[in-house]
């Protein structure tokens, strides 16, 4: 996987940069601010995101796009700018395309958006983050990811073990099938409860339930993310200043009307779109920087 | 100064007659690395428990147990939690969180240090047992041996003054198994943790321990220096003596008690006084009595005459298309009434090959018949009526009943359902008249018949009413084999089955499958017990890469080895070529 830089940053930073990414869009739901969300996505998620793994994503970015744009204009027949007629005699408005492209950049940006927080914002980062919050909670995720894939890999090993001595819960009648696998549950179940006994006294023999319990972490919050912190306090109050000003007001219909009643509009744009695509500009620098070190490193060693 | 005083304890569990522990005193010194051993059932667990007041059993107690001068139970849990480091069985059930680092830190945050503090703790326990590279994995991404490991580094990073192991072991291989001994070893060297270690695998831990304690029936047989308890328990005849390393039997039983002095522990010191004894002996043609456990059921030169119940040819298996080969170019036949052991190291894919023959690992190349049957087209019940069985590594993945005597019947009856036929061929006293009419029609009293017939054979009977979760973990082994049989299998696939069993129940399984060969069953185990191989196997095979490198009978297959080959042998390599049990060696001096 690439090793992404800005997700070496202090978990509250990339929190906070996808809130924003995130949330903005599908609040506002303006054009420009619709357009910048959905570029600067599209290009982290294609930096952040390669193989197999992006391509679900992205087809059902498309998918749920392509019907967006295309569901509203069919249904929807408001606005006052009339294009053409449909074949069943409703208007085809301008307002109603435009209103479905937004709808479809809005949705669409959120996957992507999503897709590049997978990336980044591990569970370990999540797990820390509501830690802080309520410390009981970070233990309790911990533990579910835990005996999550634990209980996976029993429940495949009781199959395997009732299936060598002929209970197949994959081949023979719907009734014996739907027993047999009633059977596996059941031997889980009583396999859990009785292991869980191991694993409370593992957890007591370790002080567990003593009081005054504290949640380590790894993350250390030094001043590199104090700057990025700061930088993106700045961008986004600024942008966000702007939108509760009324840089963020549209109305679609009857007809568009966007950005106009709000003067410093383009330098709330600009503000905005800093926001979104400062963590992709700090890894292309990282990249840059690392390039010519490792031309520097590459001469020297030819020399 | 005792770290720990154990005087006159005493404990019943509830609603038992016998106690668990009977008049139990015991001292452990400071910076000590003891080992309690014992047949399982012995009552090691309950004691160690004692030792720590969050685990400690709930029943009926007398005499007290000291730490550090003052009574156990006056000592608070906090102080407890740290200094008193307690780690159980299975390495699986112990781990809490998700993170290997998270795991390091759980009991740092328990005791409520700071970031910093566990910061460093964890660092250093992180560079210690060498685990900086997986520092950062998910525990999942682990092997059992590594599991372990994490374990007991999660419990020493809150720095406690004693470790305590229940069979740390008992659930790893024998080369994870050796690792661990040997890093505890190692903690008790260089940082003076006292250690107390319950085992059942003494090859590698007494050679390694300052004091021994033998256990039976909840009292202590004999403590003391390894060798004083090696020549005690010659004195007293125990039974334990058979779970001696080898070294130590060949020489207890060579030896008058009364000769004293330092009894050998390692295949080294073993060398050193078979060589000084054999020196002193004119002859030079020495050669081994055969001594194996059982008789060979059948010649070599039999097995060819009959149908194999297993052929495999040149099988490839791959679990993903462009993974890796598991199973590369394999042969192997097995034969009615033979033990086939195949030997191997970890991850050599050895439970891949037994998935092959299940068909629950399709073969992509070559070609598999399990009685004739293609197991690739086959499914599992299909398989199952043709006469296979698989006892799986942990036999609790088979009990949905709440009594072993329900999870019997239950099998038994499901296979006389499906196979009206076989139960009446193998138990005709039972086809009373009335029921012989109908072919079809299978009595509840038929059924039972079977189940009593196949308990007496793996001498279950006495477990009947229990639940499968309260009987030892060898009575649960046999609860699962007695499940397989009832299937009526005429091949038996095991899958580690001596993982976790003491001496003594290995003695027993063996003569459990011993019989059963007598009726033509043919045996396949997977293991890594080369002991119990070169004692029961007919034929053993060494697998590597994939494939069966070399087989054959267990003397000329491990006398060919140097390496994976058993203590015995390599014992007296040079001296008895061809002894490969300790009872070999043994028998050869005594007659030679």
């Amino acid at each position: 996987m690439n090793k992404s830089i800005f997700g070496g940053y202090h978990p509250l930073v990339n929190f906070l940069y996808f809130g924003y990414a995130i949330l903005v869009p599908v609040f506002f739901v303006q054009p420009v601010y619709l357009a910048l969300s959905f570029a600067s996505a599209l290009a982290y998620s294609v930096y952040l995101n390669h193989g197999k793994s992006a391509r679900f994503g992205y087809g059902l970015a498309i998918l749920l796009m392509a019907v967006s744009a295309i569901m509203n204009p069919v249904f929807n027949h408001r606005g006052v700018t009339i294009l053409t007629y449909l074949p069943d005699g409703n208007p085809l408005t301008l307002e109603s395309v435009l209103y479905g492209v937004c709808m479809a950049l809005m949705i669409g940006g959120v996957i992507l958006w999503f897709m590049s927080y997978n990336a980044i914002m591990t569970s370990d980062k999540f797990i820390y983050l509501f830690g802080r919050i309520i410390p009981a909670m970070s233990l309790i995720i911990s533990m579910a990811l835990r005996f999550i894939p634990h209980y996976r890999a029993q429940i495949r090993r009781i199959a395997s073990a009732r299936r060598g001595i002929g209970f197949d819960a994959s081949s023979g009648g719907f009734f014996s099938r739907v027993r047999c696998g009633g059977e596996i549950l059941s031997v889980m179940v009583t396999w859990a409860l009785e292991n869980g006994i191991e694993t409370s006294d593992s957890m007591q023999a370790r002080g567990y339930g003593l009081p005054g319990r504290t949640a380590y972490s790894n993350y250390r919050f030094d001043s590199r993310d104090k700057t990025l912190l700061c930088v993106f306090a700045v961008l986004m109050a600024a942008s966000l200043t702007a939108i509760i000003s009324g840089a963020a007001s549209v109305q679609y219909f009857p007809m568009l009307i966007a950005g106009t009643v709000y003067p410093y509009a383009q330098i709330s744009y600009a503000c905005h779109a800093a926001a979104c695509l400062l963590p992709l500009a700090l890894e292309v620098r990282e990249d840059i920087l690392w390039r010519t070190l490792l031309g520097k490193v590459t001469t020297n060693e030819s020399v | 100064m005792n770290l720990f005083e154990i005087r006159n304890l005493t404990f019943t569990y509830p609603e038992r007659n016998l106690p668990a522990l009977n008049d139990v005193s015991l001292s452990v010194a400071a910076g000590e690395f003891v080992v309690l051993c014992g047949k399982s059932g012995c009552g090691k667990s309950t004691l160690l428990r004692h030792l720590k007041t969050v685990l400690t059993p709930f029943g009926e107690r007398s005499g007290e147990v000291l730490y550090d001068g003052r009574t156990l139970g006056s000592v608070p849990q906090r102080e407890q939690a740290s200094r008193i480091g307690y780690v159980l069985q299975s390495a699986d059930n112990q781990i809490v969180t998700d993170k290997v680092w998270h795991e390091l830190a759980f009991g740092l945050e328990s005791l409520g240090e700071k970031t910093p503090v566990i910061r460093r703790r964890v660092a250093e326990m992180a560079s210690f047992f060498g685990i900086q590279e997986w520092y950062e994995k998910s525990v999942t991404e682990l092997s059992g041996g590594q599991k372990q490991i994490l374990a007991l580094a999660s419990v020493l990073a809150m720095q406690p003054d004693v470790l305590i192991l229940d069979e740390p072991t008992s659930q790893l291989d024998p080369i994870a198994a050796e690792d661990f001994i040997e890093t505890l070893k190692k903690i008790n060297d260089e940082i003076g943790t006292t250690i107390i270690l319950s085992e059942h695998r003494l090859e590698g831990a007494l050679p390694r321990a300052d004091r021994a304690v033998v256990m039976a029936d909840g009292q202590i047989v004999c403590a003391g220096g390894v060798s004083e308890v090696g020549l005690k328990l010659k004195e007293l005849n125990d039974p334990m003596l058979t779970a001696m390393p080898t070294p130590m039997r060949v020489y207890l039983a060579l030896e008058d008690q009364d000769k004293g002095g330092h009894v050998p522990q390692t295949v080294r010191d073993g060398r050193v006084y078979l060589e000084g004894k054999m020196s002193g002996g004119a002859d030079s043609q020495r050669f081994v009595r055969p001594c194996g456990a059982h008789p060979p059921l059948r010649g070599v030169a039999g097995m060819t005459t009959e149908e194999p119940l297993i052929e495999m040819k040149d099988v490839w298996f791959r679990y993903e298309r462009d993974g890796r080969d598991i199973v590369k170019d394999l042969a192997l036949s097995v034969y009615p009434g033979e033990l086939v052991c195949v030997c191997g190291g970890n991850g050599t894919g050895k439970t891949t090959m037994l998935g092959v023959i299940t068909g629950e690992n399709k073969y992509y190349r070559g070609r598999v018949r399990v009685f004739g049957l293609d197991p690739k087209k086959s499914d599992g019940r299909t398989l199952s009526d043709a006469g296979l069985a698989v006892l799986p590594q942990d036999p609790q993945t088979l009990f949905t009943r709440p009594t072993v005597f329900d999870n019997l019947i239950d099998v038994a009856y499901a296979c006389a359902k499906r196979r009206p036929d076989s139960i009446r061929g193998a138990a005709p006293e039972a086809a009373h008249p009335a029921t012989a009419k109908n072919a079809n029609h299978i009595t509840p009293e038929e059924v039972e018949a079977e189940v009593r017939r196949v308990c007496e054979l793996t001498d279950t009977a006495d477990l009947m009413g229990f639940h499968p979760y309260d009987v030892s973990g060898g009575e649960q082994q046999r609860t699962g084999l007695a499940m397989a049989l009832l299937t009526k299998p005429k091949l038996l696939l095991l899958d580690e089955p001596t993982k976790g069993m003491d001496s003594f129940f290995k003695e027993k399984f063996a003569a459990i499958l011993h019989r059963l060969r007598a009726d033509g069953l043919g045996v396949l185990m997977v293991s890594h017990d080369v002991e119990f191989c070169a004692r029961y196997a007919d034929r053993c095979a060494l697998f590597f890469g994939g494939d069966i490198v070399s087989e054959g009978a267990p003397r000329e297959f491990f006398s060919g080895n140097s390496f994976y080959t058993t203590a015995a042998n390599r014992m007296a390599r040079g001296l008895f070529p061809g002894a490969v049990t300790a009872d070999e060696i043994i028998e050869s001096i005594m007659q030679g």
